[in-house]
């Protein structure tokens, strides 16, 4: 429940506020909604309720109205995200490539935080982030991971005997499969705990997208498992008179809670279990910040040391795809061109001709789309079938072949690959179609991720992913990491376009071998602005009407 | 019968006994499920249109591939010249009513403000002779390319019983373009199913006609009309 998901405020003006509860239901990245709510305390859960507590917060107890925490960063930070060029309004917040020119993924950079109980791991965590400076942060906490309780044990929190301070409370097998597919770039759905039924909640928080991953939690040094997926382990060494003044003030200030009861649960449950289980572990510890938060001399040699590792690991992807030398190399089996009949032929003069109107532009463009389509559908595995006919005789045709493919659906690359989401629709009716943003950043010449929006389950569909252009492939690129990070299959992904230039073909067959290019032209070269030649202009612009 | 020639629609050279006029469609696997579902007694009429619709759309691109076009070079909007081609003006549809509509619309998605003309033939109940009630074309349709377009072709033996032979009627159909001085080489047939026989009947008669189809099989789905309008 406490997974902060830091995104740039103004990267995506449009889904801003989305982040609300039905976040929860959709693969959908979560958006800061901006600096206006301050950064909310962590809501520690208390370890062993006593009959006289009142419930914690109805926020994070009443099911249905849950609400996911959206934390923000300082509203300074955010300005200088938004670049205007000429007219132009560029966001420069996305996220970078996070793998290879193989398409091979970077493992993200995954920071373990421990500590007892009121130590101020929340702090830490929140200035380490604010000091970083890098987008796609996600923080996970031990809290989502407290078992499930049967009935008896539930009883037994109930009547205050439940130990929540003991290792065995935890789903640590849970915990380091989370962790792994966080670190492996996945996407991953993490259980949401209600402290009250102590039962997980059916909806899941979906976590997709970071490069930097801390995550913490009272005993997350106890599991060797865990502690081998950390690059970086901190512990945060808080003097046990002050974590109980804070525990105190937080429960009876915030909780209302009766001061012997707080007493009573730390000297049972909270004490002991630091001594045991917490404080052994701080020998695995790389460092440990004493005073939590207040510490800005160890606070910034984390940063530092963060800093180096991620540059270390980041390199200036496009330009190293645009160097790569194709020259001379075949064209991939796994490409797919229209047949270049003379209509083709001719649709690509309307299209690819400067002078050509927007009106003439569009029609000719859907035209093509649609030929692009049904060229692809039938790339989808189909078998033999025998049906009736009303004139009595057995037909012998065929059908999608429904053991193989049991869902189709489109995504689409904004913007220009939004422009063949009408002839896919005209085709397959009732299609479902996912989105996914990708824009690139002007300062560096970078595609970044901006917003993913895709289909529930997309992992067992048929993916026909479309893009108008293709030139170096890195956006190509991004959008196919983002479906295999969904867990959706190589092979049955499909990657439409109208023109591609050679070396987009290449990178992308290169990265990835069995995905399906389909195109209706594969022009020969790409220029120093990454624009194909001779190419079609920019689609996108061309489409919507808004050249300069 | 020839139950083998169903599988076999895929271009089959040994097939082509039936002329060089005679323009068979690539056959994917996406195709032949269209035709599929068209043939399937059990499909909805509302799945029906929709697949029809599909497949007209696919037998007029490839239509006007059969137009002429010269060859020109365009500038892109980078500055780099690209060799195209131009397809030339003068042509225009027409529709055998009443199934022949059913691909007009196909014909005005792909050009927008093409004309087209319709003529509406009969068959006579008793001699099964076809008879043209109605033809209104372009005024200038002697110098014009003309897409005939009717979806069914058959003849009278291979049809339902008492229906009329629809390969005569396309038959009467160029009569009355011939009678409107439309050269013979300016005529493509679009069609979506043939019998065999109709594609000799049709070709014999007119040997410089060019003939479009999706599928040549013994048995045509004469069904066509009425399902796709609804008219049981």
């Amino acid at each position: 429940m406490d997974q902060l998901v830091f995104k740039p405020p103004g990267s995506l003006p449009s889904s801003a506020g989305s982040a609300s509860s039905d976040s929860d239901k959709d693969n959908e990245l979560e958006v800061d909604t901006g600096s206006d709510e301050p950064f909310e305390e962590s809501v520690t859960p208390p370890r062993t309720p006593t009959k006289t507590v009142p419930p914690k917060s109805p926020v994070k107890t009443t099911p249905g109205k849950r609400r996911s925490r959206t934390t923000s960063l300082s509203a300074t930070k955010s300005a200088a995200r938004v670049v205007t060029s000429g007219n132009r309004t560029i966001y420069t917040a996305g996220r970078p490539p996070w793998y290879n020119s193989q398409g091979e993924l970077k493992e993200a950079f995954v920071i373990g935080l421990c500590g007892g109980s009121a130590s101020g791991k929340t702090t830490v965590a929140k200035k380490i982030i604010e000091a970083l400076d890098v987008q796609w942060v996600s923080v996970l906490s031990m809290d989502s991971f407290y078992k499930v309780l049967t009935k008896e044990q539930h009883e037994e929190a109930a009547r205050n005997e439940y130990n929540f301070d003991h290792p065995d409370s935890f789903d640590f097998d849970l915990m380091v499969q989370t962790l792994r597919r966080l670190k492996y770039g996945k996407r991953v759905d993490v259980p949401i705990y209600n402290f009250q039924t102590h039962a997980r909640e059916k909806e899941k928080k979906t976590l997709y997208g970071a490069n930097v991953v801390i995550f913490e939690g009272i005993m997350t040094f106890c599991n060797k498992q865990l502690l081998e997926l950390m690059d970086m382990k901190i512990f945060v060494d808080t003097d046990s008179d002050v974590r109980l003044a804070r525990r105190l003030k937080r429960d009876i200030t915030e909780r209302g809670r009766e001061i012997e009861g707080v007493l009573k649960q730390y000297h049972k449950f909270v004490k002991p279990a630091y001594d045991h289980y917490i404080a052994p572990t701080m020998v695995h510890a790389d460092i440990i910040v004493p005073r939590g938060g207040e510490n800005k001399i160890a606070l910034n040699l984390i940063v530092t040391h963060v800093h180096n590792q991620l540059q270390q690991r980041g390199f200036m992807f496009r330009s190293k795809l645009a160097n790569a030398q194709y020259e001379g190399q075949p064209l991939p089996s796994t490409l797919y061109v229209l047949e270049n009949t003379s209509q083709v032929k001719g649709l690509h003069t309307f299209i690819r001709n400067k002078k050509t109107s927007r009106d003439e532009f569009i029609f000719y463009s859907k035209r093509l789309m649609r030929l692009l389509i049904e060229y692809a559908l039938s790339m989808l595995p189909h078998k033999k079938v025998v049906v009736d006919t009303p004139q009595g005789i057995p037909y012998e045709g065929m059908k999608l072949d429904d053991s193989k493919v049991k869902k189709v659906c489109g995504v689409s690359i904004l913007r220009a690959g939004e422009t063949i989401e009408p002839a896919l629709t005209e085709v397959l009716k009732d299609i479902r179609l996912g989105k996914i943003l990708i824009q690139t950043n002007l300062d560096t010449g970078e595609p970044e991720l901006h917003y993913v929006r895709l289909p529930k389950d997309i992992k067992d569909y048929h993916v026909i992913l479309s893009d108008a252009t293709v030139a170096t492939g890195a956006a190509a690129m991004m959008a196919i990491r983002v479906l295999l990070d969904h867990d959706v299959q190589e092979e049955n992904i499909m990657f439409l376009s109208l023109v591609m230039a050679a070396q987009g073909v290449h990178t992308v067959a290169y990265a990835f071998p069995k995905v399906k290019i389909i195109s209706t032209a594969v022009d020969p070269d790409v220029n120093e602005d990454f624009h194909i030649l001779p190419g079609i202009g920019n689609f996108g612009d061309r489409y919507f009407g808004t050249e300069l | 019968m020839e139950p083998d020639l169903i599988q076999n629609s895929v271009a089959h050279e040994t097939q082509d006994d039936l002329g060089p006029n005679l323009i068979r469609m690539k056959i994917t696997d996406q195709i032949k499920e269209l035709q599929t579902v068209l043939r399937d007694k059990s499909t909805s009429r509302s799945d029906f249109i929709f697949h029809a619709d599909r497949l007209i759309r696919l037998v007029v691109e490839e239509g006007l591939n059969q137009l002429p076009y010269t060859k020109c070079s365009v500038i892109t909007p980078t500055g780099y010249p690209y060799d195209g081609l131009k397809y030339e003006r003068g042509n225009c549809g027409v529709s055998i009513m009443r199934s022949g509509e059913a691909m007009e619309q196909g014909l005005r998605d792909c050009c927008r403000s093409i004309r087209i003309g319709k003529i509406l033939i009969q068959s006579d109940e008793e001699t099964h002779v076809a008879k043209v009630f109605y033809a209104k074309f372009p005024p200038d349709i002697h110098k014009r390319k003309v897409l005939l377009m009717y979806p069914i072709m058959n003849t009278r033996e291979d049809g339902d019983g008492c229906k009329s032979s629809t390969g005569n009627t396309v038959i009467q159909a160029i009569n009355v373009l011939r009678e409107h001085e439309v050269k013979e080489h300016n005529i493509i047939i679009l069609n979506l199913f043939t019998t065999p026989a109709a594609v000799r009947s049709v070709l014999q008669t007119f040997p410089e006609v060019k003939l479009l189809t999706s599928e040549v099989h013994p048995v045509a789905p004469n069904h066509f009309g009425t399902k796709y309008f609804g008219t049981d």
